[in-house]
């Protein structure tokens, strides 16, 4: 039996995925009765709903998507206090990289945006800051050898 | 069909327009945003194929197609547009280092793009018929945003399919190793099947020997 892959979410990104899929269970539920609210016809309020309205097929396979998510999700937690100093999922680190300040925030791979930030933890980078504590230097392996100097770690506590 | 006539004449335009990244690093006649687009709705259909990941390939090639269709009146934007210093020649040593920002920058750079790149499409498409714009702008969230597993598959593809480029105007100038696209991807790439791809161009681009005399 293969291995069933978990989904890591933060809080947010968890009800955004439950959010999601009560919205599209509701679409689907009007466009089978012919009754489509009117505020599904408005292509600035739900932009990303837009292809879930033409497609049923395609609004079917997504529900099945999140609900396959849903099921094999794992919320990120805040580490205890005492491990706060390690960076883990959920983490948002500072870190100086060729001679510059970048912030990470590590997150699943569903989250991760690294254009803002959100680095995924399946990423070289991402996996390899694991793990790692304040004033460790760690080495992507790659041709190019680029080091990471862990300056800070936080973690949101909401 | 005068509506379409016109949109396929817009869209031709793009076989016409240099990706800004090369034209930064001084690549004489570099590819263009639709050579690009060729290249990575390849790789995305070849690597996305494999069985057991069970995309919808019609989607996938889709969202590869369109992806950039913004470009053609936002521009290629890229993220060093933000520190490009006056003088042209200290262009291709910026691409030495990926360029970092703080998170508040990072989100305004990201929001500005993504509202120029939108407004750009809803030009584009504005005359098409509802159905067609409807389907063309919500790939291109789906693109943008991640929203389904082939949105973040494409986005990766797209992403990789710049690196080989960089790699081969790399060798081809013999000049600057254009680190940047190296490290931005370690950053980027999550995907295992991209990953591996990434492998191999490691294996292909820095042979053992080359690593050797480098270091």
């Amino acid at each position: 039996m293969t291995k069933e892959k978990k989904f890591y979410l933060t809080k947010e990104g968890l009800e955004r995925i439950k959010r999601e899929c009560k919205d599209l269970r509701d679409l689907k539920f009007f466009k089978t009765k012919g009754e489509m609210p009117k505020i599904w016809h408005s292509e600035d309020l739900n932009p990303e709903y837009l292809s879930f309205q033409e497609d049923l097929s395609f609004l079917e396979t997504r529900i099945a998507e999140l609900e396959y998510i849903f099921k094999n999700a794992e919320l990120i937690k805040v580490p205890p206090k005492e491990k706060q100093n390690i960076i883990n999922l959920g983490a948002q680190v500072i870190v100086r990289v060729d001679d510059q300040t970048d912030e990470f925030e590590i997150v699943g791979t569903l989250e991760a945006n690294p254009a803002i930030g959100k680095i995924s933890n399946e990423s070289p980078v991402g996996k390899i800051l694991l793990g790692h504590k304040v004033g460790d230097e760690v080495i992507v392996s790659s041709p190019i050898m680029t080091t990471y100097k862990i300056k800070k770690i936080k973690y949101n506590i909401s | 069909m005068k509506e379409l006539l016109n949109f396929f004449i817009e869209i031709g335009k793009l076989k016409k327009i240099p990706r800004t990244g090369w034209l930064l690093i001084g690549v004489k006649n570099p590819e263009t945003i639709a050579a690009h687009t060729f290249h990575e709705t390849i790789m995305a259909w070849i690597l996305g194929k494999e069985k057991r990941r069970n995309f919808n390939i019609e989607r996938i090639l889709k969202i590869a197609l369109i992806h950039d269709l913004c470009e053609l009146y936002a521009g290629d934007m890229t993220p060093y547009d933000e520190i490009l210093p006056k003088n042209k020649k200290e262009w291709p040593e910026l691409f030495d280092k990926w360029p970092r920002f703080s998170k508040i920058k990072k989100r305004k750079i990201t929001k500005e793009k993504h509202k120029k790149e939108w407004q750009s499409l809803v030009k584009l498409t504005a005359k098409l018929s509802p159905k067609l714009r409807k389907e063309i702008r919500s790939l291109w969230l789906d693109y943008e945003m991640g929203l389904t597993k082939e949105g973040r598959f494409v986005k990766q593809a797209g992403r990789l399919t710049t690196l080989l480029q960089a790699l081969e105007y790399g060798k081809e100038s013999k000049g600057r190793p254009y680190k940047s696209w190296w490290t931005g991807s370690e950053e980027i790439i999550d995907d295992p099947l991209l990953l591996k791809l990434m492998k191999a161009m490691e294996k292909k681009f820095y042979p053992i020997e080359k690593l050797k005399k480098r270091n």
